[in-house]
């Protein structure tokens, strides 16, 4: 990937929320992403996809007529998007060993 | 400026207010909940230590609390390493909980990991004119280089604004030493081959010295902008800001007389600029009728400070010369204080700054004066509408200004005047006409003589709170 190619791609902010959209899933249809991008229509999705695709931050894979779009699992943005991804999913997990015991079970266990 | 916001939701088995609860608490609740806090209430300091480095240390996310909706809504501000919000959201799921992050990371945030990551990011020259910045936005400089980045884009958009350099508009290259010599290095040779012909250093001397001899014989002028010991010859070498010896003439008298008493301690960083800040304290201190009793020096990112304390208490000293930077300077003041030390001592810390005070919090600061040319409560006119401009363009909870960022700014407006005068920014060219000259800033006057000494005002200040109040100048 080089850097210009993704910021140049980065600077739609249709982009970016397809970048968001991908970077919570392994892989989404050109059907399902459309569903979530409602600020444009399917044409224009397909139009910011393939940006996003030559600009090395989004790969594609083709099933008989389906097309899946992920982040470019060779790139550096997907290891920096999927680490940031991972990082606060991490911290907010860490979340549920902090929480107190409820007072029911306080009760039972007095 | 494109802004990517990253998202990321669990469910937890606490009601909300629970849930809320632990925020800032220390409870062991990841290292989003266990946000370093005193008070969770807007405009507080907050620390997010993120484990984004899995080699290495958590990189510390610094910023204030901006919007608070208890039992909803957490919203922090954030500056460093990159601008941005993080938001947690809060709400009810079944007896529990559905928390949600949401978190922005701009272009310039996207880059600083990719680097942070080992991924080569190009920077290719440009037509226009480039101006470096390399600062601090990792590891403990962090936290006195908080503003620096944001002042020298303020100063850039407001010379671009009007008509740039000899018509073309400046472009700003931002670099990151991570508080390292050795990463300074590489980030400086980084911000060369995308054309920057000058780079302003906003870091530690440690850095700039490094830099300085790593890049000699390189067509580069490199500016240290803030605070420093001196001794950096070279024609394409220029070190703007206070030196130690006229800092301790000009606050010696005062603090001892504030003291009544005459012993001082010296505690600092181990490197260059707290060694020869010492260096000056031996000579101009027992001038002016002080007496040495204990030094320490403690290495950059130490985080216990007991065993430096433990010797100022059985010094009996009277003020403590503190040479602390960064986050070592607020780990030592909280631990000072609550030791008690605030009681027997005061302390001089010449490169105390208004963001370090907001993390040492309001309540420890007790006893602690500054020496600069520059306070954020400086009331010249040029400072309140600097201050003006910042908040409308960076928001309120942006990080305070102090005299080590806003150096910054005036270096870019000092860089831009002689790029002028010159007709290039040609480094020799720039070098030559940043000598000789006079120039009103937010601080008030300053004057770079022939040899390229500064001559600027200085105040001696105390902590009030988070604030620096001037209590005497000189």
């Amino acid at each position: 990937m080089t850097s210009d190619l993704a910021f140049d791609a980065l600077a739609d902010p249709v982009r970016r929320q397809i970048l968001a959209v991908l970077s919570e899933t392994d892989e989404c249809s050109a059907g399902a992403l459309a569903e979530q991008i409602t600020s444009v229509g399917r044409t224009a999705v397909s139009t910011h996809l393939r940006v996003l695709r030559v600009a090395g931050l989004v790969a594609e894979r083709r099933a008989g007529r389906f097309r899946y779009y992920s982040i470019d699992p060779s790139g550096s943005a997907r290891d920096v998007l999927a680490l940031l991804n991972q990082v606060f999913r991490s911290g907010l997990l860490a979340v549920n060993d902090a929480v107190p015991a409820a007072p029911e079970e306080r009760e039972q266990s007095a | 400026m494109s802004v990517l916001t990253l998202t990321a939701q669990e469910e937890v088995t606490a009601p909300p207010h629970v849930v809320f609860g632990l925020f800032g608490a220390g409870a062991g609740a990841g290292w989003v909940f266990d946000a370093l806090c005193d008070r969770v209430v807007p405009g507080a300091a907050v620390t997010l230590r993120a484990p984004l480095d899995p080699a290495g240390p958590p990189v510390e996310i610094l910023g204030r609390i901006g919007t608070l909706r208890p039992g909803r809504l957490i919203e922090i501000v954030h500056d460093q390493p990159w601008r941005g919000r993080t938001v947690l959201r809060f709400a009810p799921h079944g007896s529990g909980t559905r928390v949600r992050l949401q978190s922005e990371l701009d272009q310039h945030g996207f880059e600083w990991l990719l680097r942070r990551r080992g991924h080569a990011v190009r920077n290719a020259p440009g037509d226009d004119p480039a101006l470096g910045l390399l600062t601090s936005k990792s590891g403990p400089g962090s936290l006195f280089a908080a503003a620096s980045d944001n002042m020298a884009t303020l100063a850039a958009e407001e010379i671009n604004a009007d008509g740039g350099v000899r018509g073309r508009p400046v472009e700003l290259v931002v670099g990151d030493d991570a508080t390292d010599p050795t990463t300074g290095v590489h980030e400086a040779r980084r911000l060369a081959a995308a054309g920057c012909r000058t780079i302003l250093f906003a870091t530690t001397s440690a850095t700039f010295v490094a830099v300085s001899e790593a890049m000699a014989g390189t067509d580069v002028l490199l500016v240290q902008t803030l605070m420093n010991e001196g001794g950096i010859d070279g024609r394409l070498r220029i070190q703007l800001g206070e030196r130690p010896a006229r800092q301790l003439g000009a606050a010696a008298v005062p603090l001892m007389r504030a003291a009544a008493g005459k012993r001082w301690f010296l505690a600092g960083n181990d490197y260059c600029w707290p060694r020869s800040t010492h260096a000056a304290a031996r000579e101009v201190l027992p001038r002016l009728g002080g007496r040495l009793v204990g030094e320490r020096f403690a290495p950059l990112g130490t985080t216990d400070f007991a065993a430096v304390i433990e010797a100022v208490d059985r010094s009996g000293a009277d003020v403590v010369l503190s040479t602390f930077v960064g986050a070592d300077a607020a780990a030592f003041q909280r631990q000072c204080h609550e030791y008690g030390l605030h009681r027997r001592t005061l302390t001089l810390a010449p490169a105390m700054d208004e963001s370090t005070l907001a993390r040492i919090g309001p309540a420890a600061t007790e006893g602690l004066h500054s020496v600069s040319g520059y306070v954020e409560s400086l009331g010249t006119e040029r400072n309140t509408e600097l201050l003006a401009r910042y908040r409308a363009r960076f928001g309120r909870w942006a990080p305070p200004l102090s005299t080590l960022s806003e150096s910054v700014f005036e270096a870019v407006h000092i860089w831009r005047a002689a790029a002028e005068r010159a007709g290039t920014d040609e480094p020799h060219a720039v070098a030559a006409a940043m000598h000789d000259t006079r120039i009103d800033l937010p601080r008030g006057i300053v004057t770079v003589d022939g040899n390229g000494v500064v001559e600027q005002r200085l105040y001696v200040a105390e902590a009030v709170g988070t604030q620096l109040r001037v209590s005497s100048s000189g």
